[in-house]
Formats: C-alpha cells, structure tokens, sequence
C-alpha cells in the first residue's frame, strides 16, 4: 500500500483514484441518505426537510407514553432475545463444527430457513402455532418470535467465527489438561468473544426493527414500536412524534454501535466478524 | 539444575497402526525410547511422522497397538489425561493470555496453589531466558520469543513425553540455527523424554540422541545422527540424510573385500555396506558422499586415483560443489573447502581420491 503511495501518480492512475472516490462517495451517500432525511426531519417536525429551517426538539417533546411503551417492550424483546439466542447458538455452533456431526452441512442449511422464508409466511406460521398456546399478542411470544430468527443468524455467525479459529488452541489446552468444557471456557469463548459481540449487535439491530414476522402476533397487549409506528401512520399520516421515535432509533442503533466498537477497539470493527487469530 | 520433581519414563510404542480410508498413514510401528532420550521422527510430508505423533498425544485415536509410558498404558486416555506437553508449529500460544498464564495453564488444571505456580513459572522463564516476560502477550513476543514459551509451556507441569511438532519451521535461518541448540540445551537440563518431529534432517542431525527415519508410514532406520549419515540402511536414508552420489552397482566378495562393479566397468572397494549384503551379484548403490571425494592435481599418477574433468563449480561460501566427469565411473559431485579449489578452473583435468563409501541395496524397479 505504501509503495503505491510512493509510486508516481500518472493522470490514468489520478483519474482512477478519483473514479472510484466518486463511486465510493455516491454509495455511501446512498446509503446514509434516509438516515440523514429522518434525523432532520425528526428536527425540523414535518418529513418536508428545507433549508434553512428552525431545528428544535418540540417532536421529541410530544411523543405519547404508548410509544415509550413500545419502545421499551422492543428494546426489552430484542436484548432478551439476542441473549438467548447466542447462549444456545455458540454451544450448538461449537458442536456442529467441531463435533464433525454426520449431517451437519444439512442442519446449518436448515438453520437458514428463517432467513430465507418471508417473514410474512413465518409470522403466519408462528401465529396457528401461538393462538392454541395463548402466546399469540404477548410479551413471550413477540420474544420467541424473535428468538427464532436471531438463531439463525446467531447459528450462521459463530459457526463461522468457530471455523475461522484454529483448532490448535484447543487441542493446546486439551493437552495441557483441560477438558472440553474447561477448554470452551477458557480458551474458545474468549477467542471469539469479539466476533460475537459484533454478532450481537447484528442480531440486536435486526431485532429492533424486525416488522413483519411480527405483524400477526403483536396485538395491544404486545406492540413492538416497529408496528406501533406502522399503524399510526397508515391511520393518521406522518406525524412529527413518529419521526422524532425512528430518529430514537437511529440513535440507539449509533449507541450499540459505539459500544461494541469502543469495547473491542477498531480492530475489529471494520465489518469482520472473525475471531482474532494468535 | 534438575526441574523435574518426577522421574523422566521411557516410552514403549507397540505395533501402532492407522489408516486412512485406503491410505496407510502408519504402518505396524514399534519403538522404544529411554527416559530422558531425545528422539527426532524424520521424514518427508506424508511419512507419517505427525500421524504417529498425534497418536501419542491423543488427538487421533489409532487403529490398533499400545502406547505405554514406563508401564502404564496411556492410549486409552484422553488428551487431557495423558501429561503430555505438546509444543506446536504455530505454537498455539492463548493470545487472551499472558505468558505466564500461557505457562501456568497445565498447572492452573493441576489445581497447583498460587503460589507454587507462580515459582513454577519463574523457574521456567529463567530456563528458556525469559525473565521478566511474564506480564507480556504473546504477541508483544518476537517469533523465537514465542517459541520458547510454547516450550516452557509444555514443559511446566513435568510432563511424562514431550513432543515437539516441527517447531522451528516457523523461524528466519539464521534464528532456527540458535533455537536449535537452545531446545537441545533446555531439554537436557529439563531432562524430559521427548521427540521431535522435523522433515529437516540438518535439525535431526543437530539436535537428536537417535533419528527415527520414516518414509511411507514405516520405520526405515533407526539410530544415532552418526549411524544414520556415515551408514544409511537403505536406499531411502542414503537419498534423504545428507547429500550422496548414487552409482549403479553389483556387489563382488569373491576377493575377500568388498568390491562395486560398477555398470561403465569401473570397480570400486567399498568401506561400508548395509546389513544383509552378503552375497556376489547383489544390486547395490554404490554411495559417495561428495565431501569424500578429493580432488588431485593432474600431475599426481594414477596410483589409487581416478582420472577426471571438472563440468561445473558451484560456490556456496565456505565449500565449492564440483561436478566431476570421472572415467569409468560418470559424473559425480564434489563438495571441497573452496580454498581448496579456488582457482580450478571449469574443463580441468584433475584426479580423484576416493576417501570413504558406502553401499545399499537397490531395489528392483
């Protein structure tokens, strides 16, 4: 990299590097253009964003106490079921790919089926399962729902993450002493320990949000904010109290983030989710 | 300095075999090493060599045979059961941990107090020069470094074998050389039996009590560093341990001596042979080592020498390769001082003296 820096910049290797500055600017503001629009909108009380405009908190102010209801039933479903889902994934991750289970490529693909199904037809499902079981618009069932799909993608990240770290180090331990569970204790859990919080913070992001799968099974008694927002704006438009709670959004996801970031340092975050290697 | 509280054990390896599918990694493999005994598998990739030494450690179970340490029979056990210390190629130090929680960790299993493990850890820095690493990260340490704490890791809690996995392979040249006899220092101190895997026979040489030959997941010699380079068994230890000029040759005892009749007419004494050549006519090589091939001035007469051509002279520092065409008996490699051959230019006429040879079976194609 440095000897490119070096190197002579020619006009086809300066009009290249500008090429891809421009394509690379264009995507990211792609990208960040939504988030952009509904935190100055979220400012500004109205979606119709202009310039210059008075910035002011009055839509946070007004948010009703049945979307902090919301909120916090989401924010409590989705950590629980990030928790969950991980203590049963790493295990069960750590048997398929070092237990050399017969089969195992068939059961990570099966594991797969809650991602790639619509989620439309798994919240369907979920609810002839859910209304006989009562669990159907209640707190347990929104999480179980949830617990579903967070498996899968908590099943897809530490079997990788589990690939990726060598076994040496277990068999190292194991010669030293250490049993198989005193060896997942104490030397594979700590090893992938950051790739599983990025794992987390994944599944805890894609919790919050979670719509769909959701939309048959929440009712009054069970109202992830996703729906609650949902239905307020099919019934009465965009009001300013809806963009000030996604702006909340926003933010909780930029929290998560730093968190994790400022936890592991940014080794790890620049979109790896491998363990680190010795 | 005696850091083993208990006593080195032999190690009895009985008739071990393993096979992978069609694959024969080991083939019925018996060896016996003495207490305290350093002893180095050598061999090309695929030999079996870290086959067998997965077998010993537990990590692969083996089709058949016994495994005893002294008298107790270990390959039942578990790898956590069988007090091996195990030093790997990568070394698999626990990047999460310091170096003395590295080399704490078989005794943190034991269930050693603090504070016996924490004299057990200065003890051992001070064996492999690390005093004062203790608090450091793997990563902090060089490769050489890191290599020694693996070392002093397997070595903590007085294992009954220690098996070294190609250790050095990770090293530049010029640290392998110093590490080399920096584990042949620690493991004698250490007294611990212990065998070395290594596909590279200048490391074997260097640091082992015995070699153990392997090729094709069988055992093709055995013996000290000595035996196996000045007295190959086979045609396979003479190719493989040090460099050699290999001829074509029958055997001839009708005269008392050995003698090589060589294909181009040439007849040539031998100053050893392998075991089990005993009979005229047998298919041999003829082995020469190029460092016992001295080169004459021309002017000398033909009393004992063999006349010759210099084809090509490759400088390697302190020696010279120098490819002979020799009458009688075709091209054959040199390996002189390279004062000694400085100024021999390429197309001389030289003599040859042959100092020292040796002979194998060969084989039938």
């Amino acid at each position: 990299m440095s000897a490119m820096a070096r190197s002579r910049l020619t006009p086809g290797l300066f009009f290249g590097r500008a090429a891809l500055i421009i394509y690379l600017l264009i995507m990211v503001l792609w990208l960040t253009f939504p988030v952009v629009l509904v935190l100055l909108a979220s400012f500004q009380g109205t979606l119709e964003v202009s310039f210059p405009a008075p910035i002011n908190l009055d839509a946070y102010k007004t948010i009703p106490p049945a979307y902090w209801e919301a909120f916090w039933f989401t924010i409590r479903a989705a950590l629980l079921a990030t928790g969950i889902a991980l203590v049963v994934a790493i295990p069960a991750a750590w048997g398929m790919v070092r237990g050399k289970l017969a089969g195992r490529r068939a059961i990570s693909s099966l594991v797969l089926i809650p991602d790639v199904v619509p989620q439309l037809i798994l919240g369907i499902a979920l609810l002839t399962v859910f209304i006989p079981l009562r669990l159907s618009n209640s707190f347990l069932g929104v999480m179980l729902a949830l617990v579903a799909l967070s498996l899968s993608t908590g099943l897809r990240f530490t079997e990788a993450l589990l690939e990726g770290l060598p076994e040496e180090y277990e068999h190292a331990a194991q010669s030293l002493g250490a049993n198989k569970l005193t060896t997942f204790r104490l030397v594979v859990l700590p090893l992938v320990a950051p790739g599983v919080a990025i794992a987390a913070l994944f599944i805890f992001m894609q919790n919050l949000i979670t719509f769909e799968l959701l939309f048959f099974i929440s009712g009054p008694n069970a109202t992830p904010i996703a729906i609650r927002l949902f239905s307020d704006i099919i019934d009465r438009g965009v009001v300013p109290y809806a963009v000030a709670m996604a702006g909340i959004l926003v933010y909780v996801a930029i929290a998560f983030y730093t968190l994790v970031a400022v936890a592991l340092g940014p080794k790890y975050m620049a979109g790896s989710v491998m363990s680190r290697k010795g | 300095m005696n850091m083993s509280s208990n006593a080195a054990q032999p190690v009895h390896i009985d008739r071990v075999r393993k096979v992978f599918g069609e694959f024969v990694a080991v083939r019925e493999m018996s060896l016996n090493i003495e207490a305290g005994e350093f002893v180095t598998f050598l061999g090309p990739s695929g030999c079996g060599k870290s086959t067998t030494l997965k077998m010993l450690s537990g990590l692969l179970p083996q089709d058949s045979g016994e495994i005893r340490f002294g008298s107790k029979r270990i390959d039942m056990l578990p790898p956590n059961k069988r007090n091996i210390g195990l030093v790997f190629q990568n070394y698999a130090l626990f990047p999460h941990m310091s170096v003395a929680e590295n080399i704490a960790f078989g005794l943190r299993m034991r269930g050693w107090s603090r504070a016996d493990k924490e004299r057990r850890v200065e003890e051992l820095l001070q064996l492999v020069r690390l005093e004062g690493l203790g608090s450091r990260k793997p990563e902090q340490l060089s490769g050489g470094q890191q290599q020694r704490v693996a070392v002093a890791r397997a070595l903590a809690f007085n294992p009954d074998l220690v098996l070294l996995d190609e250790p050095l392979s990770n090293l530049d040249a010029k640290l392998r050389e110093q590490v080399r006899l920096d584990l042949r220092d620690i493991q004698r101190k250490a007294n611990q039996t212990t065998i070395f895997v290594t596909h590279d026979q200048v490391e074997a040489l260097v640091m082992s009590d015995r070699i153990v030959l392997m090729n094709k997941g069988g055992i093709e010699q055995v013996g000290t560093p000595f035996d196996l380079y000045a007295t190959p068994a086979t045609e396979f230890a003479a190719r493989f341990v040090g460099a050699n000029n290999l001829l074509a040759a029958a055997l001839d005892l009708t005269s008392g001596q050995a003698l090589a009749r060589l294909g181009t007419g040439g007849v040539l004494p031998l100053s050893t042979r392998a075991s089990g050549l005993d009979k005229t006519g047998m298919d041999i090589w003829y082995c020469l080592r190029p460092e016992h091939v001295a080169i004459r001035p021309a002017s000398e007469g033909t009393e004992g020498l063999y006349a010759a051509r210099v084809l090509d002279k490759i400088y390697q520092g302190t020696t010279v390769l120098v490819d002979l065409d020799v009458y009688d008996l075709g091209s054959i490699r040199a390996e002189r001082p390279a004062l000694e051959v400085g100024d021999l230019p390429v197309g001389a006429d030289v003599r040859v003296q042959i100092e020292r040879s040796h002979a194998v079976a060969r084989p039938s194609k």
